[in-house]
């Protein structure tokens, strides 16, 4: 039951042609030359697939993009065109709050005040804060449903599962009053502490983990003498490093998008996020016509860091979830 | 429903383990071991549960502030008038009653079911079928990395963009269907088309990321049952359906009762697109909710709707983890 | 911008929507309204939705911090959606603003709770003259109690914008657009108008043989949407031009007259435009704002509100004109009007600053800033040759709008009680009407429903 940690793969994986995965554990290590699958009919079809599937799911970014470089003044007169509409970065400096009224609003824009970095880095905090809560709290949790036997376990698990259910248009304004009577409003515990605790969301997913782990793994680490607190830290967290990165990154990405809570407590300049405050890019606009080229400048940069930080943490991913021998 | 003493099935992979009474050389057949239990065993158990009390207690901070006591607030108000700017008074059932001959709604509620069926039914297949995709093609972080991005980007922000493009006079696509001789559709415009529009816009953003977490599951498939299987030359079919399917069940079925819980409650991408209309065609239940509490301050019946949302859904979850069976180690 | 839309519509709009649902939740606790107080000094809150005249009220609150050293106002901008999702809010938490910009749609709502302030006091007690405000404009800001609840800004009525190359092609010189004139029967000369200027993929109008309504490339007249139960720039200028009115009393009426042969005979010629081809089949009008479809050259006219006005004329490629809506069956034009106004909060601890910074809205000072911001028609009289001015500079006829005004041929936007509950029903119904899924006589049906909210609906 050796828990072992697959090194990289080669490069050649990551063609088109690569070996099929699935932890591909390959007893004649790396000596024996990898057979190439030929390129049958099934494997066309399912490439063809792949790529059909990408292609629609980059589409509207690159649609996104075309729009935020298009001077949105003018945006509607050439509907087709697959380039930018007289092409100018005036979207982006209207983001970035480098646009001056005039100029914002002569592009179809509001010219309302933007502090970018100020927002961007309320942002990093306030998601990071929440995703680390979520993350140790859940996988406590989690760990306590799935491997520990307790008076009341089910019952409680039963009732964190019906919190998955609850409508949220019930549980906001409560809270929001909750917040008002701490005398939170406007302040950054006010955006995280309902997030903070518990996600019904982490401990399920964790917990559905957990439960595929082997017992064997961690009564041998009972048997080294380890308590539940060992075991959980020293077998169980490393083991699931692969679920928990994922977690992670699904929850930050949860928290960095939240709008409506923060907009709620939080819209004070100086904790205002940045899903906050594009909102100006959005219902600010003359006439409920958005801006569209601003809004989707913005929508770009305010994905942007979500997307590297995606493009840095899948690599990890890929390498740490590749278990083998677990069962 | 639980209890102290290992109790229910004793299932093959029972997770918890026997934990009370370790037994050093655990022999194969589990279930031994389960005598009466010895003053150390006691203490041992009585120890296990203030540990599990530690593990647990920032959760259960959490949920009973900031969803359980609200939850409660909720259920009583579904009985009261609440305004939310007058006292409720207790008005029984009279709410519920409303809403049984409220045909605005029976219809909100069909909507509703209408949306769900599109949305998990395409993204569920959708989503297995890239998550399978990736895992028996390709290992690239670049093809992981593109089908999750419209995951990152903001819900209200996905709906914008297809509002966008999706114009019946004006947006790309209209103009595409232009260009090789269709008429345009009123895609978030007709009755027929509203429903379905927003269900597949939803199924854009999530079907990478729900690829993603039934892919998280299938890393978790040793791979030599594949290299076997493929030595005793089984297809690629073949391999899905009786490897890759039955050892997904328990993520495939967490997954449906996550993706089909907050499918039930689609709401943002309504109210930024065709908000309930045309003609209370894309009125789900979730957006009904919001428009009898805010706009129309009926906070009491909006509470009472909630309710039988709520229900509903745990119905589902239910009966789901049953068909799926993915709870039977523990929950039953 | 001052999007003067009824709520339900707003909802939807800027897409704004958004997670806004969220919010309302689940409710707390009873939250009293706070009594207030009357402190004449500290920090005052006041809110607004419209960015584009944010400069301008900046500046009049400098002019105020000026001669009120001891008070400072901050002003806090929010778009059209989150600002009344943030106001209720704030209203069931006890945190309003201290004064906010207030529309006549939404106050009756808080009026009712006892959550603004009257101010029929404060005007008697320091004499403010209500009669130096356009007409009509106050009056929309006393609530059905009688008690007054908002000082008046600005004002707006509607009038038809079109696209100048387009007219001059159909043969029509901007002056004849004066003298249009319409009927339910057969549109009038209105209705010839329309026509001519729509015109199929092929170039033919939709006046001469062979028009193709099946392949429109400009349609004549634009859709919005089917106006829910106001039909603000939608249907109200018609169906207000046979003396039709939506209530049996101006303000506060009782009872809703939907079923009444005049307003089903307009919106079955409206309506009528679809079939014709002059006008987009209503499913066509979710998502394209009027603005891009008149600048992709869709649209040739529009029905618009003039808070519209220099959003549209900032649109490029297109040069816009305008002229009043046309002459009825009653022999007059009509055009509804509204005013926005500045309400304060019960809550609010300092009302004492609260009504001098609304005092100082009003004054000729500030107004004449509003004016020249060039957004809005001021509701003072005495400056609103000062923003026709401004405004005239955009090349736009002022004119279509305020010959309301002065030949009193306005209809006031209908308030009463229940609106929300009003457009609930009146939404789908009048979707559902031109949407062509359900006959014009439906209308009736609705209008019980409407009038059951008052309790006067006639026994069946």
């Amino acid at each position: 039951m050796a828990v072992t940690t697959e090194p990289s793969r080669p490069a050649a994986d990551d063609t088109p042609t690569g070996t099929a995965g699935g932890g591909g554990a390959d007893p004649g290590g790396r000596v024996r030359p990898r057979r190439r699958p030929r390129p049958t009919a099934g494997r066309v079809l399912a490439w063809t697939a792949l790529v059909g599937i990408m292609a629609i799911t980059l589409f509207p970014f690159y649609w996104m993009l075309r729009t935020a470089l298009s001077d949105g003044s003018v945006l509607a007169t050439q509907p087709s065109s697959l380039l930018p509409v007289e092409p100018t970065t005036g979207a982006f400096e209207r983001v970035f709050g480098l646009a001056t009224t005039e100029e914002a609003q002569a592009q179809g824009g509001s010219g309302a005040a933007i502090s970018f970095w100020r927002y961007l880095l309320n942002s990093v905090l306030v998601a990071t804060v929440i995703t680390a809560g979520q993350v140790v709290f859940g996988a406590m949790a989690a760990y306590a449903f799935a491997r520990m036997r307790w008076p009341g376990r089910d019952a409680v698990f039963f009732l964190f599962l019906t919190a998955l259910m609850v409508p949220p248009i019930f549980t906001q304004l409560p809270n929001f009053l909750l917040m008002r009577d701490l005398g939170l409003l406007n302040t950054y515990p006010a955006i995280i502490l309902p997030f903070f605790f518990m996600t019904p969301f982490a401990i399920f997913f964790l917990r559905q983990f957990f439960l595929g782990i082997s017992s064997e793994v961690e009564e041998a680490a009972r048997l080294d003498g380890s308590g539940h607190v060992g075991t959980f830290v020293r077998i169980i967290v490393p083991m699931s490093w692969g679920p928990i990165t994922t977690l992670a990154l699904l929850q930050y990405v949860l928290a960095w998008n939240e709008y409506f809570w923060p907009l709620l407590v939080g819209s004070a300049q100086d904790v205002r996020v940045l899903t906050v405050a594009l909102g100006i890019f959005r219902s600010q606009t003359p006439q409920g016509t958005p801006d569209w080229a601003g809004l989707m400048a913005a929508t770009l940069v305010a994905a942007l860091p979500v997307l590297l930080l995606f493009a840095v943490t899948s690599r990890k991913i890929v390498n740490s979830i590749g278990f083998s021998g677990i069962k | 429903m639980s209890s102290t003493a290992p109790s229910g099935p004793a299932l093959p992979q029972s997770p918890a383990g026997d934990g009370p009474v370790p037994v050093p050389a655990r022999p194969p057949g589990r279930g031994g071991g389960r005598g009466a239990q010895s003053d150390g065993a006691r203490a041992r158990q009585r120890r296990e549960n203030l540990v599990a009390a530690g593990f647990i207690a920032p959760s259960l901070l959490g949920f009973g502030v900031f969803y359980f006591w609200p939850t409660l607030r909720g259920l009583y108000f579904s009985l009261t008038d609440f305004d939310f700017f007058s006292a409720p008074a207790f008005v029984g059932l009279a709410n519920y009653q409303r809403l049984l001959e409220d045909p605005t709604f029976w219809n909100a509620m069909r909507v509703t079911l209408l949306y769900v069926a599109i949305n998990i039914g395409v993204q569920t297949v959708l989503a297995l079928a890239i998550a399978v995709l990736m895992h028996r093609l390709t290992q690239s972080t670049f093809v992981r990395s593109v089908v999750v991005m419209p995951y990152l980007v903001a819900n209200v922000v996905v709906a914008l963009v297809f509002f966008w493009m999706l114009d019946a006079q004006i947006g790309i696509v209209n103009q595409a269907l232009a260009g090789v001789g269709l008429d345009p559709v009123a895609f978030f415009g007709d009755e027929a088309w509203v429903i379905p529009t927003i269900a597949l816009v939803n199924v854009w953003r999530h079907m990478g990321y729900t690829a993603l977490l039934l892919f998280a599951g299938l890393q978790m498939i040793p791979g030599h049952l594949y290299e076997a299987a493929r030595t005793d030359g089984a297809s690629e079919w073949r391999m899905f359906w009786s490897i890759t399917l039955p050892l997904l069940r328990p993520v495939l079925a967490v997954v449906l009762v996550i993706t089909m819980i907050g499918s039930f409650q689609v709401f943002d991408t309504v109210a930024v697109t065709a908000a309930g209309g045309p003609a209370d065609a894309s009125r789900v239940l979730q957006y009904y909710i919001f428009d009898l509490a805010f706009q129309r301050l009926d906070y009491g019946y909006a509470s009472a709707v909630s309710v039988v949302l709520l229900l509903i859904l745990m119905a589902v979850a239910v009966v789901q983890l049953r068909l799926t069976r993915a709870n039977e180690s523990d929950l039953g | 911008m001052t999007r003067r839309r009824t709520p339900g519509r707003a909802a939807r709009a800027a897409a704004a929507g958004t997670a806004l649902g969220l919010l309302v939740a689940g409710c707390g606790t009873t939250s009293e309204v706070g009594e207030g107080g009357w402190e004449e000094t500290g920090t005052l809150t006041y809110w607004m939705w419209d960015s584009a005249q944010l400069p301008a009220y900046q500046q009049c609150a400098e002019q105020f911090e000026a001669d009120n050293p001891d008070v400072d106002v901050v002003i806090e901008q929010f778009g059209w959606d989150d600002y009344w999702d943030k106001l209720f809010t704030a209203f069931v938490s006890n945190s309003a603003p201290d004064v906010f910009v207030d529309h006549t749609s939404r106050y009756a709502d808080y009026a009712t709770r006892g959550l603004l302030q009257p101010l029929d006091d404060l005007v008697e007690r320091d004499g403010v003259d209500l009669s130096v405000y356009v007409e009509g404009t106050t009056d929309l800001w006393v609530g059905p109690d009688g008690s007054r609840y908002g000082l008046p800004k600005d004002f707006d009525t509607v009038g038809v914008f079109y696209n100048a190359e387009m007219m001059a092609d159909a043969g029509y010189a901007p002056e004849d657009l004066w003298e249009l004139d319409w009927n339910p029967e057969d549109g009038g000369s209105y209705e010839e108008l329309i026509a001519r200027l729509t015109v199929d993929r092929n170039g033919v109008r939709g006046d001469e043989p062979g028009f193709d309504k099946t392949s429109v490339a400009t349609y004549g007249l634009a859709l919005e949407g089917a106006g829910e139960g106001f039909g603000q720039t939608e249907w109200s200028m018609y169906t207000g031009a046979t003396g039709w009115t939506h209530t049996d009393q101006p303000l506060w009426g009782t009872e809703y007259q939907y079923d009444d042969p005049r307003f089903q005979a307009t919106i079955a010629w409206w309506r009528g435009l679809v079939d014709k081809g002059y006008m987009p089949p209503l499913a066509q009008t979710v998502g394209g704002s009027v603005d891009q479809q008149l600048q992709a050259d869709r649209y040739a006219m529009a029905t618009q509100g003039s808070w519209n006005i220099n959003n549209l004329t900032r649109l490029q490629g297109i040069e816009l004109g305008t002229f009043p809506t046309p002459v009825g069956p009653s022999g007059e034009r009509a055009a509804m009007f509204n005013s926005l106004a500045d309400s304060i909060s019960t809550s609010s601890p300092r009302k004492g600053a609260a009504w001098a910074w609304v005092k100082h809205l009003g004054t000729v000072e500030c107004q004449s800033v509003v004016a020249r911001g060039g957004v809005v028609l001021p509701a003072r009289t005495e400056v609103v040759a000062e923003a026709e001015q401004t405004l005239a500079a955009t090349g736009v006829d002022i004119k279509a709008f305020t010959v309301h005004v002065e030949e009193g041929t306005t209809i006031p936007v209908p308030i009463t009680e229940n609106g929300a509950e009003v457009n609930a029903i009146m939404g789908p119904a009048m979707d559902r009407v031109v949407g062509s899924t359900a006959p014009v006589e439906s209308l009736v049906e609705a209008n019980e429903r409407v009038n059951r909210l008052f309790g006067t609906a006639d026994p069946q």
